[in-house]
C-alpha cells in the first residue's frame, strides 16, 4: 500500500521545479507523511487491511449473523498476524459498527462472527469447519491453497508477487451472503459453481 | 439642396436605426454568451464533479484492494464522454494508480491542489478544465480522482456565437434599412415638406402654401400645424394690408381724378376769361385809337392824354391776358422733351432785346453750347422771361452785364442768368415766383408779375427747381435745375 511512496514524493518535487509557473500536486495528509517513514508493508499487514475491507463489500443475509452494534472477525487455528489484526482495526468500524478482533480454538465458537479466518493449520477439519460456517452465515477467508474451490468464500493468492483473492460465489450465497459487484471486479477469480460437500 | 436635405434625414434615420440595433444585438449577444458561458462552465463542472464521484466510488475496492486494472476498466468507460481527455486515479499517498488518455495524449501534470478540507477541486485553464475529488471509504481517504476535459467545445460554442451574432446582425441592418424608408415616410418626409415650404414662402413670399399635415398626430403634426396657422395668420394680415392699400389707392385715384376735372374747368374758365376778355378790350383800344387819329383836332391836350393813357392801359391789360393765357398753357400742354442748346435760345432773345434799344450799352456773356433735354417750346418761354427781366431791372444803369451760364452742382446741372441791375432784398426772394406778387412798382418797372411764376411752373413741369440770390442794386442771379435730384444721379 506504500509501495513506492519515497519515490512519489521525489516526482512531485522534480515537477515543482520543472513546471515552476504551474500549480502541482500537493497532497497534504497528515497521514500520508507518516506512512512515509514506515517500511514496505508485510505480506500480512495487507492481509489484515484486506481482511478488514472485505467487510466493507459484503451483506449479511442471515438473521443472526451479526450483532447491531459490532462486526467480529474472528481467526481460527494459527494466527498468522499477531498484533498486526489488532493494530488495523484498531478504532475502525463499518457502517457505524464496531469492528473487534475474536480468535477461536474450534469453529463451534464462531456463532457470532461475521469474518472467519481459516488458519491454514485448520486445513484437514476444512470440510466441517464450512459446513459449521454456511450454517451459520459466516464470511470464511483463508490462506489454504485452493480455498475458494474447495468450497471456501474467499482465498487469498499470490501472483507476480501481489496479493489478490478468489471467490466463490455460490458459496457466499449458500451462506446467505451478498457480495458486492465490486468485490467481485476485483477478485482474481470468480467461482460460480456450489461448492462439493466433501 | 432638398435632395441633399432628403438624404441627410433619411440617412441619419437609417444610421441611428442601425446603429440602436446594432449595439442592442451586440450587447445582447455579449450577454448571451457570457451567460452561456457561465452556465456551460457550470454545467461542466457539475458533469465532471459526478463523473469523479462515480469513478470514485466504483474504485474504491480497486484502491482498497489494490488492482489497477479494474480501475483502469473504470475509467474507460469514459470514453463514451468525448470531452474529456484523460482522467486519472491515484492513491491516498499521491501514486499513480490507473490513468485513461483519450488518444494517447500526455500525461497529466498540472493538477489542482487539495487542502485536508476540501473533496473537490477544479482549476479552468485556457484549453482545458481539469477536476480532482477525494475518494473516501468508510470516511477514510483511500485515493484521488482526476478528470481533464476538453475547452474545445467552448471555442466551437464561441464561433457559433459569432456567426449566429453576425447572421443576426446582418438580418437586423436589411431590418432597419427596410424599417427606415417607413420612419422616412413618417417622420423625414414631413420634416422636408415643412422645410420645402418655408423655403418656398420666403423665397416667393407666398402665403396662401400650406404643409401637408402628417396625420401622425405627434409634436411633428403639432409644429406642421402652428406653421399653418402661422402662414395662415401672415396670410389675413397680407390680405388685410392689400385690401387697405387698394382702398387708399382707390382713394388717391378718385381725388386725383376729381381734381384733374377741377384743375381743368379752373382752366378752361380762366382761358375763356382771358380770351372773352380781349373783345372788350381790343374794342377799346380800337375805338380810343380811332377817337385820337379822326377827332384830334377837336380834343385838347388832357383829352389825348387820356386818350394815350386808356391806350396805354389797354396794352397792358392785354398783356397781363397773354402771360395768363401763356401761365394756362403751361400747365394745359404735353410736354415733349429733346435735346436743346439754351445758349442759341439766350442769344437769340438779347439780339431781339438789343435791336429794340439799340441805345443801350449792355455786355452779354453766354457759353458757346448749354445743352439741356427739355421741351424746346417751353424753354424759349423760360429764357425769354428771364432774359427780359434782366434787361428790365438793368435798364437805369448806363452800362449793364447780363450773363448767362452753367455749372455742376451735386452731380446735376444748374443753370444760371445773373445781372448787375437794381436787384431785391433777398428776404423777399420767396414772393418772386409768386404770380401778380412784384417788389417793384409798376412804374419803376413796367410788368405784371407772371413771369417768375410761369418759369417756376415750368421749371417745376420738367421736374427741376427754380430759386433767386440777389441784393438791391447789387443784382439778382436766378437759377434753376431741369431735372430732379434723383433723375440727375441716375
Amino acid at each position: 500500500m506504500i509501495v513506492g511512496l519515497k519515490n512519489c514524493v521525489m516526482r512531485i518535487a522534480r515537477l515543482q521545479v520543472v513546471r515552476a509557473a504551474s500549480l502541482l500536486v500537493l497532497l497534504i495528509l497528515g497521514s500520508v507523511l507518516a506512512a512515509a517513514q514506515k517500511a514496505s508493508p508485510t505480506e500480512s499487514q495487507v492481509k489484515a487491511a484486506y481482511l478488514y475491507n472485505f467487510g466493507k463489500f459484503v451483506r449479511w443475509e442471515g438473521d443472526r449473523a451479526v450483532s447491531p452494534d459490532s462486526l467480529e472477525i474472528c481467526v481460527l487455528g494459527k494466527d498468522p498476524f499477531g498484533a498486526v489484526l489488532d493494530a488495523t482495526v484498531e478504532g475502525e468500524s463499518i457502517a457505524g459498527k464496531k469492528i473487534t478482533v475474536r480468535r477461536l480454538s474450534t469453529v463451534q465458537e464462531s456463532a457470532r462472527c461475521s469474518i472467519l479466518f481459516v488458519g491454514t493449520s485448520e486445513e484437514s477439519r476444512l470440510a466441517p469447519i464450512l459446513s459449521v460456517s454456511q450454517r451459520q452465515g459466516v464470511l470464511t477467508v483463508s490462506d489454504i491453497p485452493h480455498f475458494a474451490e474447495r468450497g471456501g468464500i474467499i482465498g487469498f493468492v499470490m501472483q507476480q508477487d501481489r496479493i489478490r483473492f478468489e471467490v466463490n460465489r455460490g458459496a457466499a450465497e449458500q451462506s446467505h451472503l451478498v457480495l458486492s459487484s465490486e468485490l467481485l471486479k476485483v477478485a482474481s477469480k470468480v467461482i460460480e459453481k456450489v461448492p462439493p460437500q466433501t | 439642396m432638398s435632395a441633399t436635405r432628403t438624404r441627410s434625414i433619411s440617412t441619419k434615420l437609417t444610421t441611428m436605426n442601425i446603429l440602436v440595433s446594432g449595439a442592442a444585438l451586440l450587447l445582447a449577444s455579449f450577454a448571451f454568451f457570457a451567460y452561456d458561458q457561465i452556465t456551460f462552465r457550470q454545467g461542466l463542472l457539475r458533469t465532471l464533479s459526478a463523473q469523479a464521484q462515480i469513478i470514485g466510488s466504483n474504485s474504491v475496492s480497486s484502491l482498497l484492494f489494490n488492482d489497477p486494472q479494474s480501475a483502469s476498466n473504470t475509467l474507460s468507460a469514459l470514453k463514451n464522454a468525448p470531452h474529456i481527455a484523460s482522467a486519472g486515479i491515484l492513491t491516498a499517498e499521491g501514486r499513480n494508480f490507473a490513468t485513461y488518455t483519450r488518444q494517447g495524449e500526455g500525461e497529466i501534470l498540472n493538477i489542482p491542489a487539495l487542502s485536508a478540507t476540501e473533496t473537490e477541486e477544479y482549476r479552468f485553464g485556457s484549453t482545458h478544465a481539469i477536476l480532482v475529488r477525494k475518494v473516501f471509504s468508510e470516511g477514510k481517504l483511500v485515493g484521488f480522482v482526476y478528470i481533464r476535459a476538453d475547452l474545445g467545445e467552448i471555442d466551437e460554442r464561441l464561433r457559433r456565437y459569432a456567426i449566429i451574432s453576425a447572421a443576426v446582425l446582418l438580418l437586423s441592418l436589411m431590418l432597419a434599412l427596410l424599417l427606415s424608408s417607413r420612419f422616412r415616410r413618417s417622420v423625414a418626409e414631413p420634416i422636408i415638406a415643412l422645410a420645402e415650404t418655408a423655403q418656398n414662402v420666403s423665397r416667393d413670399k407666398d402665403f396662401r402654401v400650406r404643409v401637408p399635415a402628417s396625420g401622425t398626430g405627434d409634436e411633428l403634426a403639432t409644429l406642421i400645424d402652428s406653421f399653418n396657422e402661422m402662414l395662415r395668420e401672415i396670410q389675413r394680415r397680407d390680405d388685410e394690408l392689400q385690401k387697405a392699400h387698394d382702398e387708399l389707392e382707390h382713394r388717391v385715384a378718385e381725388r386725383t381724378r376729381e381734381l384733374v376735372s377741377a384743375n381743368r374747368e379752373l382752366e378752361a374758365f380762366s382761358y375763356s376769361v382771358s380770351h372773352d376778355l380781349r373783345g372788350p378790350l381790343d374794342a377799346l383800344n380800337g375805338f380810343s385809337y380811332v377817337l385820337l387819329k379822326n377827332n384830334a383836332a377837336r380834343l385838347d391836350e388832357k383829352g389825348k392824354e387820356a386818350l394815350d393813357s386808356i391806350r396805354a392801359a389797354s396794352k397792358r391789360m392785354s398783356e397781363l391776358i397773354d402771360d395768363l393765357l401763356n401761365l394756362s398753357r403751361v400747365t394745359t400742354s404735353n410736354m415733349h422733351r429733346e435735346k436743346v442748346d439754351l445758349s442759341v435760345f439766350a442769344r437769340s432773345i438779347m439780339e431781339d432785346l438789343c435791336h429794340e434799344a439799340p441805345e443801350r450799352k449792355v455786355e452779354f456773356v453766354a457759353p458757346a453750347t448749354a445743352e439741356a433735354y427739355a421741351d424746346a417750346r417751353l424753354m424759349q418761354i423760360v429764357m425769354d422771361n428771364l432774359l427780359r427781366n434782366a434787361w428790365k431791372y438793368t435798364s437805369h444803369h448806363g452800362h449793364a452785364r447780363i450773363e448767362f451760364g452753367q455749372e455742376m452742382d451735386n452731380d446735376r446741372m444748374v443753370f444760371f442768368i445773373k445781372d448787375d441791375g437794381s436787384g431785391f432784398d433777398q428776404r423777399s426772394a420767396d414772393r418772386l415766383f409768386q404770380p401778380f406778387q412784384r417788389l417793384h412798382s409798376v412804374a419803376e418797372f413796367p410788368g405784371n408779375g407772371v413771369g417768375l411764376a410761369t418759369v417756376r411752373r415750368i421749371v417745376q413741369k420738367h421736374g427741376g427747381e427754380v430759386w433767386a440770390e440777389g441784393a438791391v442794386e447789387k443784382g439778382a442771379t436766378i437759377y434753376f435745375t431741369l431735372e430732379s435730384r434723383r433723375s440727375a444721379a441716375q
